[in-house]
């Protein structure tokens, strides 16, 4: 295991931990979020920002991680501090042509609204609307309106455009960091679940099909895991729109692995008091983040099929940095 | 331009990036063998018959040789200068290690568990593609229960006579040896009484009869053997100890050899999104996205193989998702050929054909999907 990779384990036992015993906020301070987001060049601070995402999805805690993790390449040509600038996430709405998001508690943040192709603006939360989004899943969130002229600062499009990129692929290993935090919690809840619930007399866990179901469950983990840390480990190195790719798996996979829990808790997994649907309202919820997997699946087909891209990936490259 | 020199302490081909470099070059430079070996031929036994040859001249280059160990034919390096060496060659598109796979299924135990002068002998012959393996496991009444295996090894003076029948047994159509689990001990013994030999099948007393497949290849085959005798010699670790070779090479089989095999699936895509259209894209990156679980999967697999630390049951994990992204590759291949279910054929779509057909059987072969499924229930969640 490289020291990035121990870093990564550490944090994440340390964080979930942190995280599973506060009032439902992540306690990023405690966690070093500042000097995290300050060293994000740093492997190991790297490795640190996605092992925290993910103990928050565990423990269904909220942040403004997210928003601050989406906000940091564009400031790297201010003098700003990184902490306190949180940007709006993007989704996409059949009612509106643009939908932005903004997650945590941001009240005394500046926010970050990127305009593709207008450049970005930094506004005051005093200046937005804010429209609580009211869904279970523990979630903090507001839908962001701006149509003020009191924007503090303008970053013009050609310094946007240049942080875009990567902006989009940090909220996207992020969001999909959390989804599997989500994900693997609620299918560990299934698996005790099929261990305890006795049915013609015995653990519902002794019968075959409910083994091969979660099973299944475990496999999506897995892979998701593997992807996850893959992205994490390859950084900068990362192949071609990896983070879609990566953003698009966790979509598909987390909401499998939430529909083969649900199927292993049977009816009492679908009610109000049970913790199931906010564990699966959190993964729609941050599904619908930076690129559903529904639209970036058929983005990456369209992709490879009309650029030729040759998607293979070397070992030697996939053995990362060492 | 670096060539493979045998017994340099310090061969500048070690170092990967110029392993893979170098071998490509070697292969632009257009080798005779390599031609053939890329072509689209149906036939099987002509598939065979040019991959062999390719190997042959592969290994008179020197470059198969890497990642084996020089006390038996090898140059040094490790399971990634195979892994590479694999990836440079799909790059040039040869579609498949075919019956080369057992380099990676039964090679790697053949070294560990083989006595060395044995291995010395015949591991050039097997990468050279001049006499190649087969894996005598399954029986027809042993499948998924391995343990149950009834095939014998009766003692008798320096080795034993194997009488029993095999099935399923890939490749043994071509092959010159083959790795037998046999009984020695009593009728019950289960696991506990099996032991690994190497049987010559040239031996009187063996009958290979061929198994035509559905998809038209004859890979598998059904081996008899009536009394064969197999010195001692030719055994793998000691009496007794074939349940852990078994599991030596299952675990190759079940968690390494998914890298190997997985690369060839991404030109196989790759070679169909010409023709393609945009009907079928979220079909595609459905199969893109398996493929990328595979990989990283994997890979993870490759590492920790190579560092020492072998998967154990979580190659389970990794066969599952290997079977899922080869059927997901296909489905989309059968999406944008229909031609391949609706009859007008060319050798493309014939070959298309058959790897579809043969997708479809991937989940059973190798330890199939329930008994992977089985297993992460039973030794990784612990359900009750």
């Amino acid at each position: 295991m490289s020291a990035a990779d121990s870093t990564y384990h550490e944090i994440l036992e340390v964080a979930t931990k942190a995280s599973e015993r506060s009032d439902g906020a992540t306690p990023l301070t405690e966690l070093g979020w500042a000097d995290i987001l300050a060293g994000l060049g740093d492997p190991d601070a790297f490795a640190a920002a996605f092992a925290i995402a993910r103990a928050q999805g565990r423990a269904l805690t909220h942040s403004t991680a997210l928003g601050s993790l989406a906000a940091q390449p564009y400031l790297e040509a201010t003098d700003l501090n990184p902490g306190r600038v949180v940007a709006a996430i993007a989704r996409e709405s059949r009612l509106a042509s643009r939908v932005d998001v903004l997650i945590g508690d941001s009240i005394g943040c500046l926010v970050l609204v990127d305009r593709p192709g207008e450049g970005a603006i930094l506004v005051d939360t005093d200046a937005l609307t804010l429209l609580p989004i009211d869904l279970p899943g523990r979630l903090v969130a507001h839908q962001v309106s701006f149509d003020g002229d009191s924007c503090l600062t303008e970053i013009s499009e050609d310094r946007a455009a240049a942080a875009r990129v990567r902006s989009v692929a940090l909220t996207r290993i992020a969001a999909a960091s959390e989804m599997l935090g989500a994900a693997e919690t609620v299918l560990a809840m299934a698996v005790q679940y099929a261990t305890d619930r006795e049915q013609f007399g015995r653990p519902i866990g002794t019968f075959q099909a409910v083994r091969h179901l979660l099973a299944w469950a475990e496999t999506d983990v897995v892979a998701l895991d593997a992807v996850v840390r893959q992205a994490i480990r390859l950084g900068d190195t990362a192949p071609e729109r990896f983070d879609a790719v990566l953003k698009a798996l966790a979509g598909r996979n987390g909401r499998q692995i939430c529909e083969r829990a649900l199927q292993t808790f049977g009816g009492i997994g679908f009610t109000a008091e049970h913790d199931h649907h906010h564990f699966h309202s959190r993964v729609l919820f941050l599904d619908g983040l930076a690129g559903s997997s529904a639209v970036l699946t058929h983005e990456l087909g369209t992709w490879l099929r009309t650029t030729g891209v040759d998607p293979a990936y070397p070992a030697a490259v996939l053995a990362g940095p060492d | 331009m670096l060539r493979p020199e045998a017994g340099t302490t310090a061969d500048p081909l070690l170092a990967l990036a110029n392993y893979r470099s170098e071998l490509g070059a070697w292969c632009d430079a257009s080798p005779e063998t390599l031609a053939l070996a890329t072509s689209p031929t149906p036939d099987y036994d002509d598939r065979v018959d040019h991959l062999r040859r390719f190997m042959g001249e592969l290994y008179d280059a020197g470059w198969s040789r890497y990642g084996w160990p020089t006390g038996v034919g090898g140059l040094g390096g490790t399971i990634i200068h195979r892994a590479t060496m694999w990836e440079v060659l799909a790059t040039r598109g040869v579609p498949g290690m075919a019956l080369f796979e057992h380099l990676e299924v039964l090679a790697p135990t053949l070294v560990h568990h083989g006595p060395t002068d044995f291995i010395a002998q015949v591991l050039p012959d097997f990468l050279s593609g001049r006499k190649v393996w087969s894996q005598g496991f399954s029986e027809p009444g042993s499948g998924s229960d391995l343990a149950s295996v009834r095939t014998t090894a009766t003692t008798v003076d320096d080795g034993y006579t194997v009488t029993g029948h095999k099935i399923w047994t890939s490749w043994s159509k071509y092959a010159s040896w083959c790795l037998v689990l046999a009984r020695t001990g009593s009728a019950d013994s289960r696991h506990r009484g099996l032991t690994a030999l190497v049987v010559d099948l040239e031996s009187p007393g063996v009958d290979v009869r061929p198994i035509t497949q559905a998809n038209g290849t004859d890979e598998l085959a059904e081996v008899f053997f009536d009394e064969v005798y197999v010195p001692s010699r030719r055994m793998l670790a000691g009496p007794g100890d074939g349940w852990r070779v078994a599991m030596h090479i299952l675990s190759h089989e079940r968690g390494t050899l998914a890298w190997f095999k997985h690369l060839f699936f991404y030109h196989h895509l790759h070679g169909c999104t010409d023709f393609a259209d945009t009907r079928h894209d979220s079909a595609l990156g459905n199969a893109f996205l398996d493929l990328t679980a595979v990989t990283a999967a994997a890979h993870k697999g490759l590492i920790a193989h190579a560092d020492g630390d072998p998967l154990g049951p979580h190659a389970a994990f990794t066969k599952l998702l290997l079977c899922e992204s080869e059927q997901a590759t296909n489905d989309w291949i059968l999406a944008v050929d229909p031609d391949l279910a609706g009859g007008i054929q060319t050798d493309e779509v014939a070959l298309r054909r058959q790897e579809y057909l043969f997708s479809r059987i991937v989940t059973v072969y190798g330890g199939s999907q329930q008994m992977q499924l089985d297993t992460i229930a039973k030794q990784i969640l612990q359900l009750p």
